[in-house]
C-alpha cells in the first residue's frame, strides 16, 4: 500500500488492541498530513509480555519487522542493550526535553544515550476513603491503625496487588523505598535485598494479610482491587492513576468520598511511587528512520497525547498536561532498576516475594535467596 | 556370512545416492540446530555480555545444578508427564480393547476418536481455555447447574486446578494417538492363540494377560515413549492456556527454556537447558526400553 510518490515510506508499529480506535484515528491524521508515509498499525495481543516477545523475535531475526515501538518503560534498557533501538539523543528538542517529566525522561536513557520518547506516565498511588479518613496517613503505622479502625464486616482496610506478577514487584518497591531501602542500586548495581529495610518491607506486607487485607490479596491484580474499592469494600487501595479516571462516574467519587495521596513511608523517609509508563522508540533495523521519527514526533506532541488521554485515561508524560491532583505523586516517582536483565530480576523477586507472602518460605530466607539469585544473574 | 555382508554394503552404496538430497535437507534443518544448541551450551552468549561469544566450559551446566527455578519446572514437567501419559495410556488401551471386540461399525468410533488428534494443539488450547473460563466457561455452567459448586471456579487461576486443566486438555488431545498405535498392535495378534486359550478354558482376563498383552508390549513401548517425549517437551498447550502461570505453577522445562531464550535473551544458558532436557529424556527412554522390550524378548 505504498503511495504513488517516489519518496514513499511504509512504517509499521505493533501495539495493544486499539479498542477505542483512537490510535487508528491518529494514524489517519498523520497520513493525511504526510501523504508520502503510510503507517500500518499492528494490533498485538493485550498481554504486555507477549508483545515484548513479539518485538524481540522480530529484532532477533534482524529484519525491519516493526519500525516504531510502543513500549513499556521497563523494556528500554533491555532493547537498548541488545542494540535494537535507534539512538535518538540528537533528535530531541530542548523544549520537549524540558516538558517531559524528569524521571520519565531519565528512564528513557541507557548508558547516557536517549532511546525512547516518553508518552504516558504511571505511578503508584494510595487511594483512601476521604469520608472516613482525613487527612490521609503518612506512615506505615498510621495506615495500619486507620485501616484497623475503619474496617468492618464487609469492608477491608487495605488492598494491594499480591499475585505473583510484575504488579507485586511495583507494590513491594513502594513499601521498600518507603522504608529507605532499595532493590538494586542503579549506580553500583549492588543488590540490597538482604538488608534489614527489605525484610521490614516484606514483613509489613505480610502482616496485612488476614488482618487489614483479605487472605486472597495474594491472588489479586489491579482490577480485582479496583472493583472492590470502587464498591466501597476497602478503606485504602494501592493502585495506578487509571482508577481515578475510571471512578469518575462512581458514586464514591461523585460524592467526593475518595482521595488520593502518596504512598505511606516510615518516619524519617520519603514517599515513593513506582514509575511506569509507555513511550515510543525506533527500530535500528528500520529502513525509514526519518519517516519513523516524523511519526514518533507527531504522536508525542501534546495535542495527540491529549487525545489519547481523553479516550483512554492515560496520563501524558508532559508537565504541561499533568492533572494537578497527580503532580505531587508523580514527583515522588522512581524508576525500577534500569538494567538489561530487568525481566529476569523481576521474575526472581516475584517468585520469592510470593513464596514468603503465601507462607511457603520464611521472609528472611526468601529475601536472601532472591538476593543470591539476583547477584548471580548480575554476575556479582 | 562375510560375503553376504559385502554384497549388502554394495547394494547399500548404490541406493545411497538417492538419499543424498533428503539427507542434505535433514542435515540443514535437524542436525544443524542440534549441533548449534550443543555448541551454544558451552559458551556465554547473552544480552548481559552484548551477545559476544565467550567460551564458558561447563559454567552453564553448573548453573543448572543450582537453579531452583529449573528444579521447579522439572518437577512440574515430571508431574505433568506422569499424569498425562498414564491417563492417556489407560484410556487409549481401554478404547482399543473395546473397539477391537466390536463386530459391526468398528470404523465409526475409530474415526470419531481420531478427531482431537488431528486438530492443531494451539486451537485445542484455546478451546479448553474457554471451557475452563471462570465467567463464561461451560464447565462451570454445567457444575453449577448440577449443584456440585455454588459459584464459578477460576480453574486456570489457581496452581492445582490450572495444572489439572492442562492435563485434561492434553489427555483429550493425545489419547487418540495411543489408541491408534495400540489398535495397530492388536491387528498383529494371531487369532488362533485366542482359540487355544478358549480350548484351555481361559476367560477374557487370560486372553488379555497371556495373548494380547505380550503381543502388544512393543507397541506399548512405542506409544509410551513417543508420548513421554512429547509430554516432557510440552510447550504449546501450556503457553496458550496459562503461559506457565499462575505464579509459575505450570511452568514446564520447555516454557522455562523459551523464557530463557526469548525473554531473557540468554542463548548460552537457554541451550544448556535444552541439552539437559534431551539428556534427561534419553535416560528415561533408555530405562523404559530396558524395562519393556527386554521383557518382551524374554517372553519369546
Amino acid at each position: 500500500m505504498r503511495g504513488p510518490n517516489r519518496g514513499a515510506a511504509a512504517l509499521s508499529m505493533l501495539m495493544e488492541p486499539d479498542g477505542t480506535g483512537v490510535w487508528q484515528d491518529l494514524v489517519n491524521e498523520f497520513q493525511s498530513l504526510n501523504p508520502n508515509i503510510s503507517v500500518r498499525l499492528v494490533e498485538g495481543p493485550p498481554a504486555t509480555n507477549t508483545r515484548e516477545d513479539m518485538y524481540a523475535t522480530s529484532f532477533l531475526s534482524g529484519e525491519a519487522g516493526f519500525d516504531v515501538i510502543y513500549g513499556d518503560i521497563i523494556w528500554t534498557p533491555k532493547f537498548a542493550a541488545a542494540g535494537w533501538l535507534l539512538d535518538l539523543t540528537s533528535r530531541l528538542s530542548t523544549s520537549d526535553a524540558e516538558d517531559f517529566l524528569r524521571e520519565d525522561l531519565r528512564a528513557s536513557f541507557y548508558q547516557n544515550r536517549l532511546y525512547r520518547i516518553p508518552a504516558f506516565t504511571d505511578a503508584g498511588i494510595l487511594y483512601y476513603r476521604k469520608d472516613l479518613v482525613s487527612p490521609p496517613p503518612e506512615t506505615f503505622e498510621d495506615l495500619q491503625r486507620l485501616a484497623k479502625t475503619f474496617q468492618s464486616g464487609d469492608r477491608w482496610g487495605f488492598l494491594w496487588q499480591g499475585k505473583q506478577y510484575e504488579g507485586l514487584v511495583t507494590a513491594y518497591l513502594e513499601i521498600l523505598w518507603g522504608f529507605g531501602g532499595d532493590w538494586i542500586d542503579p549506580d553500583t548495581r549492588e543488590v540490597l535485598l538482604d538488608r534489614p529495610e527489605a525484610l521490614r518491607a516484606l514483613e509489613f506486607l505480610r502482616s496485612t494479610i488476614g488482618t487489614i487485607s483479605p487472605a486472597s490479596v495474594t491472588t489479586y491484580v489491579e482490577e480485582d482491587t479496583r472493583t472492590l474499592f470502587q464498591n466501597g469494600r476497602s478503606v485504602f487501595l494501592r493502585n495506578w492513576p487509571y482508577v481515578w479516571t475510571l471512578m469518575k462516574e462512581s458514586p464514591l467519587r461523585a460524592q467526593d468520598r475518595v482521595g488520593i495521596a502518596p504512598m505511606v513511608h516510615s518516619p524519617g523517609h520519603k514517599s515513593a511511587a513506582t514509575l511506569g509508563g509507555w513511550g515510543f522508540a525506533i527500530s535500528k533495523y528500520s529502513r525509514n528512520p526519518d519517516a519513523a521519527w516524523q511519526f514518533v514526533q507527531f504522536l508525542s506532541r501534546p495535542e495527540q497525547l491529549r487525545k489519547v488521554q481523553l479516550r483512554l485515561g492515560l496520563i501524558p508524560a508532559r508537565k504541561s498536561l499533568i492533572p494537578s491532583v497527580f503532580t505531587e505523586i508523580l514527583d515522588s516517582a522512581r524508576m525500577r532498576p534500569p538494567i538489561p536483565q530487568y525481566s529476569q530480576a523481576s521474575d526472581i523477586l516475584q517468585r520469592w516475594l510470593s513464596a514468603a507472602l503465601t507462607g511457603r518460605v520464611d521472609p528472611e530466607r526468601a529475601l536472601s535467596n532472591a538476593a543470591r539469585e539476583t547477584r548471580l544473574l548480575l554476575g556479582l | 556370512m562375510v560375503r553376504r555382508f559385502g554384497s549388502h554394503v554394495q547394494a547399500y552404496l548404490a541406493d545411497a545416492g538417492w538419499f543424498i538430497p533428503a539427507s542434505i535437507l535433514l542435515l540443514a534443518i535437524v542436525c544443524y540446530p542440534i549441533l548449534r544448541a550443543i555448541g551454544l551450551s558451552f559458551v556465554h552468549e547473552s544480552l548481559a555480555n552484548g551477545f559476544h561469544t565467550e567460551f564458558a566450559g561447563l559454567d552453564n551446566f553448573v548453573r543448572i545444578l543450582g537453579d531452583s527455578r529449573f528444579r521447579g519446572s522439572l518437577t512440574t514437567t515430571l508431574l505433568f508427564t506422569l499424569a498425562s501419559v498414564t491417563a492417556e495410556f489407560l484410556i487409549g488401551l481401554l478404547l482399543a480393547l473395546s473397539t477391537t471386540s466390536l463386530r459391526k461399525w468398528r470404523n465409526l468410533p475409530r474415526v470419531i476418536f481420531l478427531v482431537p488428534w488431528t486438530l492443531p494443539t494451539a486451537v485445542i488450547a484455546v478451546l479448553w481455555t474457554w471451557i475452563f473460563n471462570d465467567q463464561l466457561g461451560i464447565l462451570n455452567a454445567v457444575l453449577i447447574r448440577l449443584g456440585f459448586i455454588d459459584s464459578p471456579i477460576a480453574w486456570l487461576a489457581q496452581p492445582a486446578t490450572a495444572m489439572a486443566a492442562i492435563i485434561v486438555a492434553d489427555v483429550w488431545k493425545t489419547t487418540p494417538f495411543v489408541f491408534l498405535i495400540l489398535l495397530a498392535g492388536m491387528q498383529n495378534v494371531p487369532q488362533d492363540l485366542y482359540e487355544a486359550i478358549e480350548i484351555d478354558g481361559g476367560g477374557i482376563w487370560a486372553k488379555f494377560r497371556y495373548v494380547t498383552w505380550p503381543h502388544l508390549l512393543p507397541f506399548v513401548f512405542v506409544a509410551v515413549v513417543f508420548r513421554l517425549v512429547q509430554a516432557f517437551a510440552i510447550f504449546d498447550l501450556v503457553w496458550v492456556m496459562t503461559g506457565g502461570g499462575p505464579g509459575g505453577a505450570t511452568e514446564t522445562i520447555s516454557v522455562y527454556t523459551y523464557q530463557m531464550y526469548m525473554r531473557y535473551l540468554d542463548f548460552g544458558y537457554g541451550s544448556a537447558l535444552a541439552i539437559a532436557t534431551v539428556v534427561i529424556l534419553t535416560l528415561a527412554a533408555g530405562a523404559l526400553y530396558r524395562m519393556l522390550v527386554t521383557r518382551y524378548e524374554r517372553i519369546f
